[in-house]
């Protein structure tokens, strides 16, 4: 399935941010973002994960990553 | 997040000049929704729109639809037909947003950003102008309370996306086969410009395969196989009766004059596919003008959420039909199933293994193997190896 991983974003720099979710961290692009976006902030990437889709609010990325942590706990994944 | 890092990995053996096996394997989480047992319902509805964000309207919708026939309470007309048009612009959005963001990459030119990134606010937008309460995947359905300056607004905006991305009118190009030829050979906008490079390098026909189209709800056995799919077998495999079928743009689209007509020449191959989406995005445009003049207000119902039975929800999203299954005992979830398009459209024995089994395995093959990949519209990354055997 697509899941979407909400991934909090540590750095910021020229409209590329760095991501981190489960300990992974990456780079991806803010250029398709409507919303601003700053460090702390959670997204969820596009397919791919060249370009971020969507800012989340963080009790509904909480809410998620608790699930998707659930999801890898249970060798699921 | 390796364990969570989803996608799809497309292996070619080369043998004496051709390809002589194609191995398609995913890692997508097909089992997780296993976790979403020993939640209540409005659990779920919540947390799936967040957790498969890039398909949400569909997902919400098929776990209302799946939690509504669970409890024999299904949703009224009204809210069937506002569930139907956000499917349409979510689909028009996926569509549109492969096209101006993922398309050019094919042909190594630069993507429409500043077109692409207006699509997601447009689908927030549209639900908000129906459910000001956000309440629009509530079973039973959500207090519906049409914005239509808004709602006008939206799929006007969508409109002038298409526009941009046919770079002419678009019912126009995708009137027959003759008016899209046409259109193809001026190679102006990301959509022709894609569909001219596969004509001068003559891949129309390229990957083509036998075309095993869904019955338009899905097979007749798939609630049964669904309920026996005790191992996740067939939500990571599915067939029916063995042969792996398609649901996607070019399955909904088959009897449209102009991808009839491809089909005749070039079979399922990469035109066919790619042309579907684009008459998809015109077809789903009118469709959502239409429904948005038809649409009334209704009250939001609360459906009684505590009783217990087994129901599915099917919604047409953007990729193919995406199915839900639940089980409720008194209120909470005790089976969750999701069946999605791309299980279908990437099965091991399905198109894309058809369309490149024998393929020639010149120089290119690696571009090529990107084109059937992308003609065939997956939800997730997809990897290609290519190994010579001597």
């Amino acid at each position: 399935m697509c899941m979407a991983v909400p991934s909090r974003i540590v750095a910021i720099d020229n409209g590329m941010a760095t991501v981190e979710a489960f300990g992974a961290i990456r780079t991806t692009s803010l250029m398709l973002l409507e919303d601003e976006v700053a460090v702390g902030d959670y997204v969820i990437l596009g397919a791919g994960g060249n370009f971020a889709a969507e800012k989340v609010e963080p009790e509904v990325a909480a809410e998620a990553l608790a699930y998707l942590a659930d999801v890898l706990d249970s060798g699921l994944a | 997040m390796q364990g969570l890092e989803a996608g799809i990995s497309l292996a070619l053996g080369i043998e004496g000049g051709s390809v002589a096996s194609v191995d398609i394997r995913s890692t997508r989480l097909v089992q997780a929704s296993r976790m979403l047992a020993g939640r209540t319902p409005a659990q779920v509805i919540a947390i799936l729109p967040t957790i498969f964000a890039l398909c949400g309207t569909a997902q919400g919708l098929a776990a209302a639809a799946a939690v509504e026939n669970a409890l024999g309470q299904p949703a009224p007309p009204p809210q069937r037909m506002a569930r139907r048009l956000l499917l349409l612009v979510e689909t028009i959005a996926e569509h549109a947003l492969g096209v101006l963001r993922d398309w050019p990459a094919l042909t190594g030119t630069q993507p429409d950003l500043a077109a692409a990134k207006t699509l997601r606010p447009c689908l927030a937008a549209t639900r908000r102008a129906l459910y000001p309460d956000g309440d629009w995947a509530r079973p039973g359905g959500g207090r519906l309370a049409v914005a239509r300056p808004v709602l006008d607004e939206q799929i006007s905006i969508l409109s002038g996306i298409a526009e941009r991305l046919f770079a002419a009118a678009p019912d126009e190009c995708c009137e027959s086969p003759d008016t899209f030829a046409a259109w193809v050979s001026r190679g102006e906008g990301p959509a022709a410009a894609l569909l001219n490079h596969i004509h001068r390098d003559g891949l129309d026909g390229f990957g083509r395969s036998p075309v095993h189209p869904m019955a338009e709800s899905g097979p007749a056995d798939l609630d049964d196989r669904l309920r026996a799919d005790h191992d996740g077998h067939y939500a990571a495999r599915p067939d029916c009766a063995g042969q792996p079928q398609e649901t996607n743009a070019l399955t909904r689209r088959m009897r449209h004059p102009l991808i009839a007509g491809l089909l005749e020449r070039h079979g399922g191959g990469l035109v066919s596919r790619f042309a579907a989406r684009l008459v998809e995005i015109t077809a789903s445009l009118r469709e959502a003008a239409d429904l948005a003049q038809d649409l009334c207000d209704a009250p939001g119902t609360d459906a009684d959420l505590a009783g217990s039975g087994r129901g599915l929800g099917r919604v047409e999203a953007a990729r193919g039909l995406l199915v839900h299954g639940v089980e409720l005992e008194e209120g909470v979830v005790r089976r969750y199933q999701i069946l999605a398009p791309t299980e279908w459209n990437f099965h091991p024995r399905g198109p894309l293994r058809h369309g490149l089994l024998g393929a020639g395995a010149g120089p290119g093959l690696e571009r090529r193997a990107r084109l059937a990949v992308a003609a065939l519209d997956p939800c997730v990354a997809c990897t290609i190896e290519i190994t010579r055997h001597a």
